[in-house]
Order: structure tokens, then sequence, then C-alpha cells
């Protein structure tokens, strides 16, 4: 509050002139910024464009060197490539990274005849015996990789540096060990960073032409740069998220741009004012986000068949894909109808009964939910009472309702039985705790009574239309197909039908448990119907079907759960690390390791530690140049001090967009995540080199030349030295122990030396030791945390026997004996179930005693459902199923999204022990009973304490 | 304005001197070096000027303030929402248990002290949101009157705020009203919570700042002194009360840099600091503002653990070092050392699974097609069992003598007594992680044999000296194999059904990590009458109090950083200035009573929108000085600048980090910034009524000739001459809504009467989830 107002000047002011854009001119009467000439790359001399093709083939011979090597999958190429080959067959899936470079990589495949029968399941999978083109689809990133080169060269150029250090730059994109390592491989970093580059080049050269005056506005060139800028941003957010750090870069100096011209009160009109902004706004926001939007176009396009994404997705987007999309059915819904209804909130499916029986409870009829269409799904829907014939007598039979002269609709508050058409069970819920959750707020869900039996009051579920999620005036009225959702009230009881995604044992083949909750409004109570039919409907009754989303719709819901998704991903990972280890290069991420040999991705030390130095100094030299602006010094008065502030602050700013923001960011992060960063600290850092060299006077550089080429060569000498040290870890190349261990300055680069063989000659002798016994511990292929489940509910809850109709899933339970009781010695590999009998104390009973004990005492059968993981939003953490099938990197594609919140194992500083499970059950609970109404304290201190 | 006018305040001008505070200006405050001269030289005259008309509106304004306050404070008389925590901290602390909180101790500790003065033993601990208070006999009234008395005072103290900072009486009144008649403030602080506290040393850290940086013509004089202490000791109770309070440091911190950079400044009006001058300042500041306010901190603290001398609910919570401080813990008193050849059941202290072994194997072949050694299984089990039995032998087991203790850093191996089998682990890949070493065991003959390496293991006890004994209970181990550097470790994912969904055991090449550690829960070995087992006095030990304070601030944070867990009435921060739900905060079903935490919906929507206003006037004012056009006289732009930025600075850091929290939010989390956001609202009422220039520039002009310099007047002074009707107007039209609102709102605040259905539905505006509206 303390700054006085210092009229006509007030504190922006003191910024732009602190960040030397210059608002007050002498030599210009208008916004043209002192020092700056026109560095158009098109109008380079030739020896220029000579040498950007020099280092441009070395960037070729550098970054193509054996990229068959090697020939199986690596890292992140199990999702990236998976991607592809679900692109040419067409499978939807989900991921959390925009389409753009995936399509590339699909594309590249594709021409070159990938048929997309290849899987990418596990690192360390063989391409060549399945002849899968991985060196074309390799090559995309390859070319965007050569390609960095060249854009440095451009950049440095456009910013007005000599062609000395623009090759220096660009050398030293060259011999980066990281860009190397992701250039070579079916990733999107390499695609994502040719992107940034191509963006950081166009707005250089646009804010050239800018900064030259009102003479260069509006020119082609101007014109043609700024465009470029804004394909450039598209492009680059359309490949990774972290594009919209560069659109905040351009965007923040656009608008430092635009205030210089308004501070131009002289030449810019308030109408040329306009028209700038228009210009800025058309190609800076509108290209960019028709391109984004246009990527998901042909993303559309190309999935439209369901696949393993469709579980992330809302049932009217599911409908959208081939074969997924269902006929229309009659939207209104009457006594009698016969029905599937659909759970809401979860993708777990269809309310289902089958003839097997709860093995505890009630050990009544199991009700699930059923993710496929089954007849077993059907429920008529019969009234409290039985309709009454013209002589008054009430019609006997489930069947009485097609009987009627006209169908009778369900309004909302109507009480209904649901009768199961399959089983001639009723939908049935009592005061006994269902099979999994065992909460004292949760009711079991049956289906109760035999053929004929006319159901008795425990059967009445009343109606509650939700009127705000309910689709249409009609629909908020009375039960209509798919656009009314809706709860059942058990009347009797006043609980609610409830499911959420906790999974039952395998005697219901792991279908989702459905119970009945008591308290008011949960989320996971809203249900739909989805098929009916009525015998009184005919053809010509009115029909529905899922709304089509269109085509803004379905991107919109997928811009939502790829955001989600991408929050979720918070596990930790064996190779992940902290934004402040990046800067420093404190470790890298091991990606493949096979035959003695290994691809560890680390950057060149020279290159990361240098420009981590140029910012650096830039810092302190802001730092200094703010204090002594505010001391009275007149530094921003010289032209070169002024160029310097704001040039190498661009570029410093551009590093601190890439950087900064992950500190933010929960979720894991990896070291390739500071590469957009890493490039532009190189920028700064070439930049600086060139003023120290060449521009700056009064220090003897750049009166002599020769140093300055003599520093560049000695520099980029020690550069490629060091490259050639670590690029065996690049290239998946033979190196031995001994060379490996003396590269490894720190403990922190924890590539393992032991992997490699002692001496080159027996990399050439060496027998290729494909099946190894037993898997040695310190195989890097798999990274350590726990694998990640398939995505959605669906996906893992496949039917076990495609082909079973009339009983989904339940082996017989088998009873087999207690593991205390064998023999020592004695080891059983395989058993399907067993029932365990214990005491009071939790002791495992033997079978005589159990025999001994019968009648006299109830025998309350508990599964092993003990160490259950829920999380935060009540659902159940999956077990892994195939444990180390999928790699984790999580980057990509779907964790599913229950397995949000799960309880890290790598915690560092738990002070204390905590009883996460009981904690997480409990929390679920007091999540759905708060729904009572009742007030509850928020968890402050209290639920720290776990107990 | 009229020559007139200029006239009479070039008079007011030479009385200047006579008024009471010389810079009662507030921030815009003149900068004239003689005019400097000028106040100092005056400051020692007393002033007769003692606006009468603002003392008489604070004192109103204060007995309102208690009336609302206070108004049924014993209603209900049972636990209302929070109250469960701080009501039960408070009987904690009364009976001296130690418990642990997120929350630093001071506005516990203030609780804590009211039901010692009203002599409570602290036997209620405040278990469920309905207990009655009368049945308990808990004297919840004086426990209340606390926060209500914090909460009247606020009232004031923003009056004062106001006043301090030169505005008129109007716009005083009007920031007041926004606090006075806010039922979230009436409601927030009637009850036994914390932010009573926390709103109320907000505030008084903004006045004393501000009457801080009034006297920045005086600098080191004694007053300057004063104020500056103060803000650093109100900074440091708001901190003490909760860590949202940072937000309060953050405020004055970036005013207080602000002004440093403006001391800074070479062309700065009183002429330019010297460096050494300079350096005075900074320390004075830092010390005034960081180094004392934290020393304040750490005493809460030391209060904290000197009080908390007995074993408590929050012991689970602390290290074992911590525990042996508190007297008759359970865990060191049940402490028994161990023996080589006693059995023992070893627990991980993370999951609490025991260490746990069956004759089933392991199968050979996993679902990904690795490939295990089929050695015995080895897993965690969270039930007591024999299996879960195993024998501590020592390396060489010839030559032993019964009885020698287990010591740290000892090579030990374990017989699992069930199967007569010893606990190996060996370089083969676990079931679920392959990077991670297989355990599993193997049979006596073996293990003397060929796999007697991989059957050593070593106790490595956690903050363990050498030679330390190993104790059950209170000795937390890591059990690294010793051959090959690993350390037993187990999760919460269970292994399929070949091993009875019991939790997976491997070896985890982190040492580091906190999850490795297990404890010896019981030595089922020693017979029940064993002379073991017998217990003698134990000394209470203490640690040093940076020890114990260090420890606590880690375990606070880790845990404040875990309530991430939902809640029916957690709300988003950009739900909170337009105040779209509230919060169900106790119900009565025979009554049809509730209470719903919830502000005035009138009062907050206009101090919400006159903050985007204030943001409107700034981004138009700098835009059209860019375009060379100035609108605004410079007493209005410094103002507007400097006073009401200052306010709006305290609003925006009191909101918009919530934006970066993970953690479960409330709508009361946004109090403070209501607060500021009242402020802003009453300067803004004095902007927009007093938009006429104050000088023309022809005044403006004629007085330079006059004098050569401008004559700069506290601003109350130099609107002497204009008409505050429309101000006058402007609130009394703006109190009549307000209160309005704040009267129909006031049946959900506190709580009675209970509301027919038809009262309930009227009241639900923004579907506020009120509850009897069926």
């Amino acid at each position: 509050m303390a700054k006085p107002a210092k009229s006509g000047s007030p504190a922006p002011a003191k910024v732009s002139q602190s960040t030397a854009s210059p608002t007050i001119i002498r030599k210009h009467e208008d916004y043209t910024s002192e020092g700056v000439e026109d560095y158009d790359v098109f109008l380079l001399p030739g020896s220029d464009y000579q040498a950007m093709l020099a280092v441009t083939v070395l960037a070729t011979i550098v970054r193509l060197f054996r990229i068959y090597q090697p020939s199986s999958v690596v890292f992140d190429e199990v999702h990236f490539g998976g991607f592809a080959s679900k692109y040419i067959k067409g499978k939807f899936f989900m991921d959390v990274h925009p389409p753009l470079a995936k399509l590339l990589i699909t594309l590249a495949g594709w021409l070159a005849g990938f048929d997309g029968e290849f899987d990418f399941k596990d690192i360390g999978k063989d391409y060549l015996e399945p002849g899968v083109p991985y060196v074309a689809m390799r090559m995309l990133p390859a070319i965007c990789g050569i390609l960095l080169v060249p854009t440095m060269f451009l950049t440095l150029k456009a910013a007005g540096c000599r062609t000395m250090t623009a090759v220096m730059g660009s050398c030293l994109i060259v011999f980066e060990n990281g860009l190397l390592t992701q250039a070579r491989l079916i990733l999107l970093d390499s695609p994502l960073m040719i992107m940034t580059a191509f963006t950081g080049l166009a707005f250089t050269s646009f804010t050239n032409q800018h900064e030259q005056g009102p003479s260069k506005a509006f020119q082609p060139t101007w014109w043609f740069w700024l465009a470029m800028t804004g394909l450039g941003l598209g492009a680059t957010a359309s490949i990774k998220w972290v594009g919209f750090f560069t659109i905040a870069w351009v965007g923040s100096l656009t608008i430092l741009q635009l205030w210089v011209l308004l501070g131009d009160v002289k030449t810019v009109t308030p109408r040329l004012f306009a028209k700038h902004l228009v210009a800025r706004i058309f190609c800076l926001i509108v290209i960019p986000i028709t391109f984004y939007m246009a990527m998901f176009g042909i993303h559309f396009i190309c999935l439209v068949n369901p696949g393993d994404g469709d579980g992330f997705m809302s049932s009217e987007f599911q409908a959208t894909l081939n074969s997924k999309a269902m006929q229309d059915v009659p939207v209104d819904v009457a006594f009698g109808s016969r029905v599937s209804i659909r759970h809401h909130n979860t993708q777990g499916g269809y309310l289902h009964s089958h003839n097997l029986m709860y093995p505890t409870g009630s050990k009544q009829q199991q009700i699930t939910l059923y993710p496929h269409k089954d007849e077993n799904n059907l429920w008529l829907l019969e009234n409290m009472t039985q309709p009454l014939d013209i002589s008054g007598e009430p019609i006997n039979g489930s069947l009485a309702w097609d009987a009627l002269p006209s169908p009778e609709f369900i309004k909302d508050g109507d009480t209904l039985k649901l009768y199961h058409l399959t089983t001639h069970r009723r939908l049935h819920s009592h005061d006994v705790r269902p099979p999994v959750t065992e909460a004292d707020w949760q009711n079991e869900v049956s289906a109760y009574g035999y053929e004929g039996f006319e159901g008795d009051a425990n059967d009445f579920f009343r109606v509650e239309i939700i009127k705000k999620m309910s689709d249409g005036e009609e629909a908020k009225k009375r039960l209509r197909t798919i656009e009314t959702k809706f709860r059942l009230i058990h009347v009797m009881t006043g609980c609610v039908l409830f499911s959420h995604k906790v999974k039952l044992p395998e005697w219901a083949s792991e279908q989702q448990e459905v119970t009945c909750a008591k308290g008011g409004t949960l989320p996971n109570s809203v249900w739909y119907v989805e098929q009916n039919e009525h015998p009184q409907l005919g053809e010509t009754a009115e029909k529905v079907n899922y709304k089509n989303p269109g085509f803004f719709g379905k991107f919109w819901e997928l811009q939502k759960v790829m955001w989600h998704t991408n929050a979720g991903l918070v596990e930790s990972h064996a190779w992940d690390s902290r934004p402040p280890s990046w800067p420093i290069l404190r470790r890298g991420i091991n990606f493949w390791g096979k035959d003695n040999r290994q691809i560890y991705l680390i950057g060149n030390p020279i290159v990361w530690w240098s420009s981590t130095l140029a910012v650096a100094v830039f810092a302190v030299f802001k730092g200094i140049a703010v204090l002594r602006w505010q001391r009275g010094f007149r530094d921003y008065n010289n032209p070169i001090f002024k160029r310097f502030d704001y040039e190498i602050g661009t570029m410093v700013l551009a590093w601190a967009f890439h950087y900064f923001p992950f500190y933010l960011m929960q979720r894991q992060l990896f070291l390739h995540h500071y590469f957009p960063a890493l490039y532009f600290a190189v920028m700064a850092l070439c930049q600086v080199y060139d003023y120290v060299t060449a521009r700056v006077p009064g220090i003897g550089l750049r009166e002599n030349p020769i140093f300055g080429r003599l520093g560049a060569i000695v520099f980029l000498a020690l550069t490629a030295v060091v490259f050639t040290i670590y690029s065996p870890l690049a290239y998946g190349n033979p190196w031995t122990q001994s060379a490996c261990k003396q590269a490894k300055l720190f403990e922190t680069w924890d590539w393992d030396c032991n992997t490699f063989l002692h001496d080159y000659s027996q990399y050439s002798t060496q027998s290729i030791n494909a099946n190894a016994d037993v898997h040695k511990t310190d195989s890097p292929l798999i990274p350590t945390n726990a694998p990640v489940a398939p995505a959605g509910g669906q996906a893992a809850q496949q039917p076990l026997i495609q082909d079973h109709h009339g009983i989904s899933e339940a082996p017989p339970p088998v009873v087999s004996e207690p593991p205390v009781a064998l023999p020592v010695g004695q080891s059983i590999l395989s058993r399907e179930e067993k029932v365990e009998y214990r005491d009071q104390d939790g002791n495992l009973l033997d079978p005589e005693q159990v025999k001994a004990l019968e009648g006299k005492v109830s025998f309350k059968t508990r599964y092993e459902t003990r160490t259950r993981l829920v999380d935060a939003q009540g659902n159940e953490i999956p077990q892994p199923d195939g444990a180390g099938v999928a790699p984790p990197h999580p980057d990509v594609d779907g964790v599913d999204s229950s397995t949000l919140g799960k309880p890290e194992p790598e915690s560092q500083d738990a002070p204390v022990a905590q009883k996460e499970v009981r904690a997480d059950e409990s929390k679920e609970e007091s999540i759905a009973k708060s729904d009572k109404g009742a007030a509850k304290p928020a968890s402050e201190g209290n639920e720290a304490t776990g107990v | 304005m009229s020559q007139q006018g200029s006239v009479r305040k070039r008079k007011d001008a030479s009385v200047v001197g006579k008024s009471k505070e010389p810079a009662a200006t507030g921030i815009a405050a003149p900068r004239d070096p003689d005019l400097d001269a000028l106040i100092k030289a005056n400051l020692e005259v007393k002033s007769p000027d003692v606006e009468w008309d603002y003392r008489i509106a604070i004192t109103v304004i204060t007995l309102l303030a208690f009336v609302t306050r206070f108004w049924g404070i014993s209603h209900p008389n049972e636990v209302v929402f929070d109250e469960v925590h701080f009501g039960k901290f408070a009987s904690y602390y009364l009976e001296r248990t130690y418990f642990f909180d997120v929350h630093p101790p001071f506005g516990k500790l203030l609780f804590a002290l009211m039901g010692w003065f009203v002599g409570y033993d602290g036997h209620f601990h405040f278990e469920n949101i309905g207990d009655s208070y009368i049945d308990n006999k808990v004297p919840y009234v004086a426990f209340r009157a606390m926060p209500a008395l914090m909460g009247a005072l606020t009232v004031p103290v923003v009056f004062d705020i106001m006043w301090e900072s030169g505005y008129t009486l109007p716009a005083c009144i009007l920031s007041a009203f926004l606090v006075l008649f806010d039922n979230a403030h009436i409601g927030q602080t009637r009850l036994i919570l914390l932010d009573a506290t926390l709103v109320f040393a907000m505030a008084c850290s903004l006045l004393c700042y501000i009457k801080f940086y009034k006297l920045r013509h005086d600098p080191f004089g004694r007053k300057w002194w004063k104020w500056l202490l103060l803000t650093g000791f109100s900074l440091s109770c708001v901190i003490s009360t909760k860590y949202v309070g940072v937000f309060s440091f953050v405020t004055i911190g970036s005013a207080v840099a602000i002004d440093l950079w403006d001391l800074l400044n070479v062309k700065r009006r009183q002429g330019a600091l010297s460096l050494p001058e300079f350096g005075k300042h900074f320390a004075a500041r830092a010390v005034g503002l960081i180094i004392i306010p934290f020393f304040f901190y750490l005493f809460w603290f030391q209060v904290h653990f000197a009080i908390l001398s007995r074993s408590g609910p929050g012991d689970d919570f602390m290290s074992p070092e911590f525990q042996e401080t508190l007297s008759d813990n359970v865990m060191t008193a049940n402490a028994v050392t161990i023996n080589y050849f006693d059995s023992i059941q070893i627990k991980h202290k993370e999951t609490h699974g025991y260490l746990h072994s069956h004759p089933d194997r392991y199968p050979l072949r996993y679902d990904d097609g690795r490939v295990s050694s089929q050695g015995q299984q080895v897993t965690g089990y969270p039930y007591a069992d024999a299996n879960n039995h195993w024998q501590i032998l020592p390396l060489q087991a010839g030559d032993e003598v019964p009885g020698r203790h287990v010591k740290n850093n000892e090579i030990v191996r374990l017989r699992h007594i069930v199967t007569n089998t010893i606990l190996l682990s060996h370089d083969v890949a676990s079931p679920y992680y392959p990077t991670n070493q297989e355990f599993t065991t193997v049979s006596v003959e073996d293990a003397l044999t060929d796999r007697f390496n991989d059957t050593l293991f070593e106790i490595r006890i956690e903050n363990g000296k050498p030679g330390q004994e190993l104790k059950s209970l209170s000795g937390q181990f890591k059990l690294i194999h010793n051959p090959s550097k690993v350390a037993m470790w187990t999760h919460t994912t269970p292994l399929p059904d070949w091993a009875y969904k019991q939790q997976e055991i491997n070896g985890n090449k982190n040492l580091g990590q906190s999850s490795n550690i297990w404890f010896v829960d019981e030595i089922p070995s020693i017979p029940k009458d064993s002379p073991r087992l017998e217990k003698q006095e134990r000394k209470v030990k203490s640690l040093p109090f940076l020890q114990k304070w260090f420890e606590l601030q880690r375990a606070m944070f880790y845990h404040n950083n875990a309530l991430t867990s939902s809640h029916p009435y957690a709300s988003e921060p950009f739900m909170w200035p337009f105040l779209l739900r509230g919060v169900s905060f106790w119900t009565q079903n025979d009554t049809k009573q509730q209470i719903y935490f919830l502000g005035n919906p009138i009062g907050w929507w206009l101090a919400s929108s006159l903050l985007a206003v204030y943001a409107g006037i700034l981004a138009a004012d700098q835009l059209s000085l860019r375009r060379g056009v100035d609108a605004l006289d410079e007493r209005s732009r410094a103002r507007l600048y400097n006073s009401t930025g200052f306010f709006f600075l305290a609003w925006a850091t009191h909101y918009l980090p919530f934006y970066l929290m993970g953690r479960q939010l409330f709508l009361h989390h946004y109090l403070p910034a209501h607060l500021a956001s009242a402020l802003v609202t009453g300067a803004l009422l004095e902007f927009i009524f007093n938009v006429e220039p104050i000088l023309d520039e022809a005044t403006i002009k004629a007085q330079k000739k006059l004098t050569g310099t401008k004559k700069h007047l506290p601003a109350r002074q130099k609107i002497v001459g204009q008409s505050l009707l429309a101000s006058w107007a402007a609130l009394g039209v703006i109190t009549a809504i307000i209160i309005g609102g704040w009267y129909f709102f006031l049946p959900l605040t506190y709580g009675y009467p209970g509301l027919t259905v038809p009262q309930v539905n009227a009241r639900k505006w923004l579907g506020y989830d009120l509850h009897f509206a069926k």
C-alpha cells in the first residue's frame, strides 16, 4: 500500500520500463524498439544456410545412428505404440494426452504397413519376430528431433545472434543425450519439442517484426509469423497439455506488446490498436483452438469402435461407437414393462440377478450389477397391487398388466415391485448386512420368492424421480426410458437402492455389489431405464435413444475425463522425480534393459548445468539491475543493456513458464517434463554467450572475435566428449562395467552398472539369454509400483465365459481344508475357493473342531475382504490382475479412476502408522451416512487420529 | 469547487497541527518534508479534536456487536458441528492428556483457559454432534463466551481500521455494519470454534499495521516500535491459531515489501535514504514482524507441552522417544526387553499386518509369466494366529547363554515355529514387485548349510544407539536382510487367492522408507507369571523442546496434507464470494430447529460485486492513463491505490491461495477475506459518492502560485466542505437492506425459532441445502 501513486506513471509503467520494452524513446517517435534490426530468417546470407545444413546433417547422423536398436519395446512405447495399433483398428481408448502426436506416429506406422496386430504389451517385447515396422514409427520422433536442430539455429538467428552462436546452440541440441534418447523412441516428447521450438521461432520472428515499429506492422512477414505462432501453439497443445505453458508465455508477452502499443499515443490510433488486438486474437486464440479441436475431430473419426476406453465415458458417448449403439426403445414405462435398469454413476452396468444364492446373510438369490446385456437384466415392473378386471376382481399373475385396456404409466412416487423374469423372484431388501460392505447403514438386496408368489412388503420400492437430472418436462413427472433418472426407495426400511465400485467375491463372478443404503441423496443411488418393452406399446409408440452428444459434447466430455484422469495420476512411480531435481540433473529414467545393455534417460550434464547457470546468472543480473534502477542508476538508457535485459528476459521467462508450474502439480512427474524448459534455457545460454562475446563493449571480446570462436569450439568439444561418454545409455550400445562406473559421477544417477559386461569383446560372443529361469530383482524393466488396472469398470468385469447366457458366472464354492491342518511340507498349488472357520479370536479351527461345533453355534462366514482397499471416493481399488502386465508408466492411459487416492506406499515422511484401510472405510461410511442430513464435523483434528 | 473552498482549505491547513493525529490522512498521507517537519513539531500538542461523532458511532456499534453475538448464546445446549473437536481439545488440556491436532495450540489454549477459569475439569469429551451439555454438566456458555467476545470485538476493530485510514463516517459505518450484521460472522463466533480468534487477530494485525504505517514520518520512535511489535504479536496470534494465518503474513509482508521498495527509491519525496539507514529499516521490520512472532509461536507450543504431560489419545502419532516423555504411557510401560530364543510376533507399523507364514508355496509361475522360487509363502496377516510366531535366533546358535538380550544392529535369524523353517530372502523377484526381493522360508537343514547367508537379518532400531536393547512395542526397527541389504516391507494390495488375499511381504531396496518399520507386538513364549513382565517404576524422560517441537510440527504438516477426504458440506473457493452454499451445523428434529452456517447473502453479494467494481476502476484508470487521459485527481487516486489497494490486497491474499489447496475446504475459510472485502466496500462507498474532485486544476495552480507548493490536508478535512448527504443516503439504503437480509436468515444462525416448511423454502435462495424443507 505504501507506494505513492506518481501521477501519470503508476506502477505498471515501471514494469514495462524495467523489462526495457522501450516506452520512452529518443530516437523513435513511435513504439519501435531501440537497437533492433531486421533479423528475418528468410533473408539470411547463403553461408548461414550452409551452416544450418551442416548442423542438420550432423544431427541426422547422430539421431539415426542405429535407430533399429533396441529391437524390442522400450518404456512408453508400450503406450504410444499400443495407441497406434488401436487407432489402426479404430478401437476407442482413453489417454491423458491430446491426439496429434499419436496420430502422426500412427500415420508413420500405417504408411510402413503396420496392421495394428502387435499389442506393445510389455517393455522388452520383441519387434523383429512379429515384423512390426518399428523403425518407421521411430523415424517420426527422430525426424522431429533432427528438425529441432535447425529450428534452434534459426531461432537464434531471429533473435539477432551471430552465426557462430547459432551453430553452437544447435550443436548443443545435437549433443544433448536426453533429447537424443527421447527422439529415438516412439514417444511424444520429440514431437512436443519440435512444436514448442517452432512456436518459439515463430514468436521470436514475430517479435522482431513487431519491434521494428509501424512500418512492418501488417506486412506479409508480420502476418506470416503471427499466424505461424498461432499454428505452433495449436500444434503444441495438441500434443501434450504442457503446450498450455507455451501459450501462457506467448500470451503474457503479447499482452506486454499490446501494452506498449497502447502507450504509443502518437502513431497508434484507437482504430489501429483495435486492428492489432483483433489480429492477435484471431491468430493466437482462434487458430490454436480450431487446430486443437480439429485434431480431436480426426481422433473421433479414427476411433469408431468400442475399446478399452469406453469405461471412462458416459453412456451417451458410448452409444456413438459402432455396435454399442442400441435400437430405439419405447419411451414410456408402464406397469408391466420389461425393463433393464442401469446404474448411472458407475459404469458397472445393469441391475442383474441370477440363479445363485448369497453364501452369507440371508442366503437368498444374488443381486449384482452386470456390465453386459443379458436377459437376466430384465425386470418386469409390477404395481403394488394387482389390477382389477371389469368385474372388479383382481387379475392375478405378473403378466396381468399386459391384458389391461391401456398401459398405466409409472409416475413419480408410485410403488413398484420388480419381478425378475428368468428366475421369478422379486427384488427384495431386509435388515441384513450386505456381503462385502458390512456397514450398519447398508442393507442387503436380494431376489426372493418363487413362481406364483405374490410377494411381500419387503418387495416394495417407491420410484422417486430426480427432477434435476431428468431431461424434459414429461420425464420429470413420470418414468421415461433414458430420460428419467430416479431412485428406488425401499418402502419398509426407507433405504435406497445403491451400488458402488465394490466387487463381490468370486462367487458372484466379481460383479459389482448392489445394496440398499439408508440415507438421502447419494450419487450412487441413481438409476435409469435403458431397455423397455411392453406388449401394449406397439411399433408406433414414441421411441427414444441416447442423445447423440455431437462433436462438441464428445469433445468437452473427453476433455473433462482427460483432466480428471490426469489429475488422478498421483501414484508414485519408481523413476519419477520432482521439479527441484531437474535443473541439476539429479536422476534420470530407466527406459529399457536387456541383453546386458541399457537405455537410461539422462541429459548431457554440461548442457544442463551450463544452461541452468545461464538462467541463474540472468536472475542475479536482473535483481541487481532492478535494485540499481530503484537507486537511480541510468543503466536502462544504454540500448545494449536494455536489449540484453529484454531478449534474455524473454527466454528466461519461457524457461520459467515451462518449469515452475510443475511445482503446483501433484501428479507424478518425470525428468523429460523439463525438456521444453531446457530448450529455452539453452537458448538463454547462447544469447548470453553472444552478448558477452560479440555485443557488450569494453571487455575486449567484441573486438577480438577469435576468443569468442575459440571459446565456443572448446565448449562444443567438451560437450561432444561428454556426450560420447554417456551415449551408450542413449543408444543402448555395449558398454563396460568399468567405463560405466567411471561415468557414474553421482549415486543418484541410478542406472545399474552391473547390467553391463566386463569387456566389449564379450558382447560379440554373448549368447542371448532370453528366458532366464527366475526373474532377478535387478531387472529394471518393469517399474516397481503396482500395475495399473485396465481402464474402467467394464474392462475389469469381463464375463469369464462369454457365451454363458442362462447363469452369469459363479463357480460352485469349493470347500477345502484350512492350511493349518496341512501336514508340514505339503503344498497346494492352486485352489479356487475355501471357507475358513475361525473362533472369536480369529484362530483357525480345523475340520474336526468345526464338525464338533456344528449345530451348537452358528457360523458367520467371512470372505477375504478384510484387506480390501477403498479409496476416498468409496471405490474399491481393484486387485492387480496380472501384475506387471502393463508397465505402469501412468503418464498415459487410463489409470482406472478407482485407483485415485490410493494410499501411497512410498511416502517417506509418514511419521505415524495409520490404519489406512479402516480409515478409508470409515470415510466412505461417513460420506454415505452424512446424507442422512445430520450435521457432521469437519474432519479437522479428529480424523487424523485414524482410530 | 469554488475559490472560497480553497480559501477555507488553506485555513484548515494552518490548523493542521492541532488535529489529534497529524497523519490522520490515512495512507494517502502527505509527503512533503516541510510538512513532515511541521507535523513532527506539532506532535506533542494535544489536540482538542476528539471526533465525537466517530466515538459515538463506535460505542453504539460495539454495543450492537455484543448484543448480536451474545443473544441466546446458551442455545442450543447441545454439541454443534466442530465443537466436537475444539471442545474435546479443551477437555484434554484440562485433563492434561496428550492429544494430537493439526492446528497450532493458541486458539485451543484460550478455550482451555476459559474452562480453567470456571473450574471445569474436562470430564466431557464432546463425542457427537447433538450430545447434551446440560446432562453432562459442561459450562458451555463460558466456553462460547470466549469466541463471542472475540467476535464482538472484531466489529469495532473493523470500524477503527476505517477510522484510522481516514475514511468518512458513513464509510466506516458501512464496513462495520457489513461485519456486524453478517450471519456468518455471528454464527461462527457463537460456537466453540477457532475462527473467532483467527478473524479477530487478523483484523487486529491490519489495524496495528495501519497505525504503524501512519507513524512512518517518525521512524524508530517509541510509538513506531509499539505498533510494529503489536503488528508482529497480532500476526503471531493469527498463525498460532490456524495455519491459514500465514495469509495474514503475506498481506502484511507484501505491504512491507512495497514500503521498503519505496524507501529504497532515490527519488523518494522525503529524500533518498542511505543504504545503512535502509538496512536499519529492514532489520527493524524483520525483527518485529518475523523473529519476534516466531518466538511467540514457539512459546505457545512450550505451553502446550508443559500442560500435556500425561499420556492420551495423541500418543500414537508420536515417536517412542516422545512417548517416553509422557507419564503413564502404555507403550513404554508394557515394553519388555526381548531375549534370544523368545518367540515373537512382528507387526508392521503402517498396515498392522503380522509377519506370517503357512505351508503353502508360491506358485511356480505368476500370471505375467515370471517364475518364483516356489518357496514357502511368507505373507502379512492382520489377525493373531499361531502362524505369526517366530523364534528369534542368534547368529551362532550353539554357544549361547539363554536370556541374552537382542541388541541393535545384531544379526539374527527367525524361525517359523509352526512349520519349523527359517526366514530367508534371496534375489528372486517378489510376486508383485519385480524390483523387490521375495521372502520365503527354508528348512532348518538348508538354513544351516548352503542357504546360511541368506537367512541372516540385521535388526536396525529406528533412531537407535549402538548396543541398545530391542524392546517389544516401543522398539521400532527395520529388518534388513544382511547379504543383500533389503528391508522387509509390506503393502496393502492383497495377493491373489493362492495366498488367501493376504499381504505380500518383500524386500525393499529403498531402506529409508518409513513404511519399512516393524515392531514386536507380543512375546507369546513368556509365561504370564514371568518376572520379565513385572513393571518397574518408570521415570518420565524429557526431551529438548526443539526436538519435540520439530517432531510435532512434522506430524502436523503431514496430517494436514492428508485431510483430503470429502465432506457433504465442503465447498470450493469459487463458491464463497457468491455464497452459493453453507454448512449445516446442527439440527433438531423435534423442534425443526437448525443452525445452517451462512453469510448474509445481500451483504456478501454487495461486498463481492464491489470487489469487481474496484478491479474495474483500476483497470480503466490504468488504460486511460496509458492513453494519456487523466481522469482522477491525485488525492482520489492515491487513496484508491494505497489505502483501498491495501484492503484489496488483504482480500486477495486471504482468498486466492485457497485455490491451491487440495484439502477439504469450508465456507468459514472465507471469513477473513470477507472482512477485507467489507473494508473495500466501505472505501468504495466514499469513492463513489464523493467523486467530485476536491481540487480542480485551477485551484491547484492558484495554490501553487500562492505558496509555491501544494498543501496536503488530512483527507477528512479536505472534504469538510463537501456534503456527505449522498453517502449518508446510500448508507441508509444499504443498511436497511443488509439488516433485512440479516434478520431474514437469523433463525438459521441462532438455531431458533424452528421454521415451518414454507419458511424454510423461502430461505432456500441458491439451493441452500436446508433441512426440514419437506
